[in-house]
């Protein structure tokens, strides 16, 4: 038999195994282990390799598989909840932005109004109207999204352990 | 440097959809059933990594943390085990890779005269053998490195095409189908001489 056969059927053992062959291989493959006893020990060997990584069974413990499901359960709770909270925050924080911008354009006029009737320059009332309603209003609307870095507060953290 | 495979097998099937919108909405009762499926094909996955089961258990948890943390990145296209065991091969090489340069800084120490202790563990393979042949496979498979156990491992316990080997191995499916080769090799050589026992 011709050494290339021998080859060949080493190759297609390996691709049987790892990929699959056609059936025409197949076919051919099968034909010549049934003659080549050399090939066939392979073939034999080959599968009895594949099978012998089914002989080391680890032995599960459920109570550990218990408290990892547990502790991995928790977790997502805590961290659908963190993230519900900081949806949450985020709309506040945007409605509050809105808000601010909306009133701003609502009191625009009567402010300028205002400041005309008392002689005051433009610059002068536009500052104040700055520092004493758009400053607050972002500050108390952005304040929430910065409160945990701003006091340091890690109680509702969302899983950063791994 | 490896080629990245970029064409991966898509499924339709529902279920890869299912586990992607339970992540995303961090359904609880869902993603601890997930864990519970799963545990022991993580856990394996992980002792064929590391050769440890104390570690592999540790692995396994800091696996499913760091599921959920990535939960938005799964995004349901494709099956769901690839992309779990890619996660858990990440952890393992990074404690590995700690684990190695804590070795290699003790050993440096233990030039200046501190001892290093002697690794107390036995190989999780060793311990479930059960026959002579078993024993000498169990030898192999101690001796082989991690990516070919994993190759193994992937290929004929988990069935994962060759393919979706190389997307958790990062590797080219050439490089995959020759790894599986090796492993083979090395378990037929193994055995070669000894007799079928289970």
């Amino acid at each position: 038999m011709p050494l290339e056969n021998h080859e060949k059927a080493r190759f297609l053992l390996h691709r049987a195994l790892v990929e699959g062959i056609s059936l025409e291989e197949r076919q051919w493959l099968e034909a010549h282990v049934r003659e080549c006893a050399e090939c066939g020990r392979y073939a034999d060997l080959s599968a009895r390799a594949v099978r012998a990584l089914d002989w080391f069974a680890l032995e599960l413990d459920p109570a550990a598989a218990l408290r990892v499901e547990n502790l991995v359960r928790s977790r997502a709770e805590e961290t659908r909840s963190a993230e519900t909270r900081a949806k949450s925050l985020w709309i506040g924080t945007a409605a509050a932005i809105f808000l601010t911008f909306a009133g701003s354009a609502v009191m625009w006029r009567p402010l300028a109004w205002l400041a005309g009737q008392w002689n005051l320059p433009s610059p002068v009332w536009q500052i104040g109207f700055a520092a004493f309603w758009w400053l607050p209003s972002l500050l108390l609307a952005f304040l929430p999204l910065f409160r945990k870095r701003l006091l340091g507060d890690d109680s509702d953290s969302n899983g950063e352990t791994v | 440097m490896v080629a990245v495979v970029t064409a991966f097998s898509r499924v339709s099937e529902p279920e890869s959809q299912c586990i992607a919108r339970a992540l995303r909405r961090r359904d609880s009762e869902f993603i601890g059933r997930m864990v519970s499926r799963y545990h022991y094909r993580l856990l394996r996955y992980l002792v064929y990594w590391t050769s440890r089961r104390e570690l592999a258990e540790d692995l396994v948890q800091e696996t499913w943390m760091r599921v959920l943390e990535r939960a938005g990145q799964y995004n349901g296209r494709l099956r769901f085990e690839p992309w779990l065991f890619s996660i858990a091969r990440n952890l393992a090489i990074d404690h590995l890779r700690k684990q190695q340069t804590a070795t290699h800084r003790m050993c440096r120490e233990n030039e200046a005269g501190v001892e290093v202790p002697a690794p107390d563990f036995e190989s999780p393979f060793f311990a479930a053998a059960r026959s002579e042949d078993a024993k000498r496979i169990a030898a192999a498979l101690g001796a082989l490195e991690p990516i070919y156990r994993e190759a193994l491992l992937l290929r004929f316990q988990e069935e994962l095409s060759l393919a979706e080997i190389a997307q958790v191995a990062r590797a080219s499916i050439s490089t995959v189908s020759s790894r599986i080769q090796r492993g083979l090799s090395m378990l037929q050589a193994a055995l070669g001489g000894g007799t079928d026992a289970a």
